[in-house]
């Protein structure tokens, strides 16, 4: 007994030291994503600037003033927003994977991206994309979409199967999904006037740089993260099967329902503000429980973490890489997650 | 109902949709006891169990250790019954420690950040000695072979200290030694009196080696419930609608 006290503190204190050297790592990336750009800011000045905009102290004499509204007002919510974004995708796509105990299952399999993108299609064609308004405008329609698309889905799938087993609402997902992106694909086509920013918004973009958008999505990400902490150990549960589960005394619809439904406010948060970003999802969960196991209390905490450095990176390969011009965040994951999604996969079959 | 039984099963149907496979079934089983459910493949056995365990829907009334299941959070309902299902994969890499721990989940209150008590610790540590797994406790679960994953999911149904379990066929794809001793451990279990198993078994000699008690079912009913010594080879023979003990004999006489 006492033994085994000890074995698990040890494990316990492991994992403790993984997590806060991630931390770290996730805090020394934002320093240095606000950075660099085209202009080069050591992390001391980023702090002095910080100071200067949070506590009043006076700027040193060595930074410009307008460095200060292009770390503060254009970086930093910036960097700040690719890392929570970063950060919902991820453990949304962890929990998504647990829940239908598909390895390669995906918030936007639910219809999350679809929705989202119908509704800031059908804003963008509109034209008031472009006015005052529009800025919150469409955030607010592709999120509503984004929601109704995943209720849809659930009630459909409980509609046709009682008990809503995970075949029945992969599959459902996959038919409403293919639909929306149909409609979405013809609302492009017939006005070609907006079909490119339509077309942009399908690859996601930062570029909607300010506080508001971090002040909107900070408290969603950080209460829904809570939230699936809460389940934990129903999600620990669930990856074994639907039917140990049930019987193990997880109340399976219920929690099902409340999972979907924090995963789709979340990811549909996110996708509204930046638009769809592919494979954060899919494989920042993968590389968390590789290092950190598959227990959810750990998991989920590896996963923001791990999600968010992984945005900001990218982000910053997407600003950097071809100045002036941006490449599409949605384009750089894709190329860093697809070969690295391969390796992960036949890696781990040949050790398997 | 008299006190001993431990899980007291009155007219109980179920099924799938409007679909009923199981009609109107009672039978018990005491404390102490084993029982071995019967039958020709698609005669309900599995559905049953899936009914016992709150899977699906079911009418009727069950007891277990005289509490009624009818309306009780699943939660309450786990602690006293348990399903070990057939042999299935794990999605993810969870080390046999933590896979077993997960079947404290209902002795747990959902609170934010829970923790591990003492007595889960206990209960967790028991179970992993019980089915001889202790030693695997740090390996994970994805890299076990058949026979070590199946002892591992009869680990986390003791550590769910219920008081009924349920078998699925545990026995399948398992060499003869780990079937010999998943049954051994499984009747250690109930030798304190105090809880019982019912399990449904593919093979007829493995099920009445280890159950005392058998129930046959024919289609969804109830064919006969009773010792094994006292029931009629002819009801087997009707059930199977073969000769039951000649079939026996050819395959083990060769031993005996």
């Amino acid at each position: 007994m006492r033994k085994k006290t000890v074995m698990g503190r040890k494990m316990n204190m492991g994992a403790g030291m993984k997590m806060g050297l991630l931390f770290l790592a996730a805090l020394l990336t934002l320093l240095f994503g606000v950075g660099i750009g085209s202009v080069y800011v050591p992390p001391v000045d980023i702090l002095a600037i910080l100071a200067e905009r949070f506590f009043g102290q006076s700027l040193p004499d060595h930074i410009p003033a307008n460095y200060s509204v292009m770390v503060f007002d254009m970086r930093l919510p910036r960097v700040l927003l690719a890392f929570l974004t970063g950060a919902a995708l991820a453990v949304c796509g962890a929990v998504m994977q647990s829940l239908l105990q598909n390895p390669l299952a995906s918030p936007f399999g639910l219809g999350v991206s679809s929705g989202a993108g119908l509704g800031a299609s059908l804003v963008i064609v509109s034209g008031f994309a472009t006015a005052g308004l529009g800025t919150f405008l469409l955030p607010a329609v592709s999120l509503c979409f984004a929601l109704g698309t995943v209720f849809f889905v659930l009630l459909l799938a409980a509609r046709l199967d009682r008990r809503m087993s995970n075949v029945t609402v992969i599959l459902v997902g996959m038919v409403v999904s293919l639909f929306g992106n149909a409609v979405m694909s013809l609302l492009a086509t017939s006005s070609p006037a907006h079909a490119q920013r339509i077309q942009l918004w399908q690859l996601g973009s930062f570029s909607m740089r300010e506080w508001s958008a971090v002040w909107a999505l900070f408290p969603v990400t950080l209460l829904v993260c809570l939230y699936f902490l809460r389940y934990a150990g129903d999600l620990d549960v669930m990856t074994f099967g639907e039917e140990q589960a049930s019987a193990m005394g997880v109340d399976l619809r219920r929690v099902r329902g409340r999972l979907m439904t924090a995963v789709a406010v979340l990811t549909g948060t996110a996708v509204a503000f930046v638009g769809i970003i592919g494979f954060v999802d899919l494989i920042v969960p993968h590389i968390a429980r590789r290092f950190f196991g598959a227990v959810h209390r750990r998991t989920i905490p590896a996963c923001a973490l791990l999600g968010g450095t992984f945005l900001v990176l990218c982000d910053l390969a997407a600003r950097t890489l071809t100045p002036p011009h941006e490449i599409p965040i949605g384009s750089i994951t894709a190329l860093l997650g697809a070969p690295f999604f391969l390796y992960l996969f036949f890696a781990g079959r040949k050790d398997g | 109902m008299d006190i001993t039984a431990m899980l007291a099963v009155e007219n109980l149907s179920c099924g799938y949709g409007k679909t009923e496979v199981i009609h109107d079934l009672s039978f018990r089983v005491k404390a102490g006891e084993r029982l071995c459910i019967l039958g020709p493949n698609g005669c309900g056995k599995t559905t049953l169990l899936r009914a016992l365990a709150g899977v699906i829907p079911w009418q009727g009334s069950v007891e277990a250790d005289g509490i009624l299941l009818h309306g009780l959070p699943p939660k309450q309902r786990a602690k006293k019954i348990a399903l070990m299902s057939q042999f299935s994969r794990a999605a993810f890499d969870y080390t046999v420690y933590e896979a077993v721990m997960l079947g404290r989940y209902a002795h747990r209150s959902g609170s934010l950040f829970l923790s591990e008590t003492a007595a889960d610790r206990g209960a967790v540590e028991d179970a992993l000695r019980r089915t001889g797994v202790w030693e695997l406790r740090e390996k994970l679960v994805t890299k076990l072979s058949g026979g070590q994953m199946q002892r591992v999911f009869l680990a986390r149904t003791f550590a769910q200290e219920p008081r009924v379990i349920l078998l699925d066929e545990p026995a399948n794809h398992l060499d003869l030694r780990y079937q010999a001793e998943l049954l051994e451990s499984l009747r250690d279990w109930t030798a304190d009196g105090k809880r019982c198993v019912a399990g449904v078994f593919h093979d007829i000699g493995l099920a009445l080696a280890f159950a005392d008690t058998a129930l046959l079912l024919e289609e969804g009913r109830k064919l006969a419930c009773g010792p094994v010594e006292e029931l009629d080879e002819k009801l087997f023979n009707r059930l199977y609608g073969m000769d039951v003990r000649r079939y026996m004999r050819q395959m083990y006489g060769r031993w005996a």
